[in-house]
């Protein structure tokens, strides 16, 4: 082997070592491991208020930044999952939670896709009785007319 | 009678869908439901960001009509309405109180002194004006996030008895002034007056 491609296969294995490194971001640490993936699982599952599309674990704004802290805190005071995500709602509405809640303005969202598959259903269903029906009284009452023509 | 319902539901399905997009294209996504409206402001025990000897709560807030400012030096768009802010106060005595935070001063790595915030403040105000009766100290961030803030700049309209009014989140300039908070505002001083 010539030296360049020495050099080449270690620049291309170079690369695989620098990834890891992007990797690091904040320090929280936790004793256990529950309270790490419960931690994980709510940053993921709350929403920047600031940057809409992105939830605080992804966002780099200040905002997020702080949610990120003040869940650690939280669940270091010992805060079940739930409790964390009361205590974001109260300060940032339903916005702050990915999964809306069902109430009179949201439950279109379940509603309106079973309907549609209700009606669709009913529809399929109904139709070609009903087709059947008409086509046999119409049939009936051509056969009696031609019948009537027979007999005068 | 069939063929007309053939035609009429998809049609009303249709003009439905068309007017829920077209409301749609004038709705702002940014515009959010403030928890803080009607409440009371949340407890807070925070210092003077230029006496930091001198601490203040929710009951300093009391008794008179306020427009509680969430600010920072490096908020851009607070620069802006700066100059605005100034002339409400010194035309109309409009009461400004500052809720000053810091994007630097990261409370787990703390690398800037108050020192230093301090200068930044004096030197931003004394070039855009000083639209402030006193300027409360959000160290760590806190009490904004109590409040629901989500960036700068952000106003509460707070009346006389301490209840948070209005939640804007935004800057505010004559257009916003004079149809949105200015009346409001105005509304809260005659509430005052009749102690109600």
């Amino acid at each position: 082997m010539t030296i360049q491609k020495i050099r080449g296969v270690l620049l291309v294995g170079l690369c695989f070592f620098i990834l890891p490194v992007f990797c690091v971001e904040d320090n929280f640490s936790f004793d256990e491991p529950a309270q790490r993936a419960m931690f994980l699982e709510l940053t993921a599952s709350l929403r920047c208020p600031m940057c809409q599309n992105q939830n605080i674990a992804d966002s780099d704004a200040m905002i997020a930044h702080d949610m990120r802290r003040k869940v650690y805190a939280l669940l270091k005071e010992g805060k079940s999952e739930q409790e964390v995500i009361d205590y974001m709602k109260a300060r940032y509405g339903d916005f702050v939670y990915y999964r809306p809640p069902l109430n009179a303005a949201t439950l279109w969202l379940w509603a309106l896709p079973v309907l549609f598959i209700g009606f669709v259903a009913v529809y399929l269903f109904r139709k070609p009785r009903k087709i059947e029906v008409e086509n046999r009284e119409e049939k009936l009452k051509e056969a009696e007319a031609l019948l009537k023509q027979d007999d005068l | 009678m069939k063929k007309t319902w053939l035609f009429l539901i998809p049609v009303s399905v249709f003009l439905v869908l068309v007017i829920f997009l077209y409301l749609g294209l004038f709705s702002n996504p940014r515009q959010m439901d403030s928890q803080a409206d009607g409440k009371p402001l949340p407890a807070f025990s925070l210092p003077d960001l230029m006496a930091p000897n001198t601490t203040y709560t929710p009951d300093d807030l009391k008794g008179e009509v306020t427009i509680l400012n969430v600010w920072g030096v490096w908020c851009v768009t607070c620069a802006v309405e700066m100059p605005y802010l100034t002339t409400l106060r010194q035309e109309q005595g409009v009461r400004f109180v500052g809720l000053y935070f810091d994007q630097d001063l990261d409370p787990d790595f703390g690398t800037k002194t108050l020192t230093r915030v301090q200068q930044e403040v004096t030197d931003m105000l004394s070039r855009y004006g000083n639209p402030y009766q006193y300027n409360i100290f959000d160290v760590y961030r806190d009490t904004s996030l109590d409040l629901g803030v989500t960036g700068a700049p952000e106003h509460f309209l707070i009346d006389h008895r301490g209840v948070v009014r209005m939640h804007h989140i935004g800057d505010i300039n004559q257009r916003v002034w004079e149809s949105k908070i200015g009346p409001r505002y105005r509304a809260l001083l005659k509430e005052k007056e009749e102690g109600s």
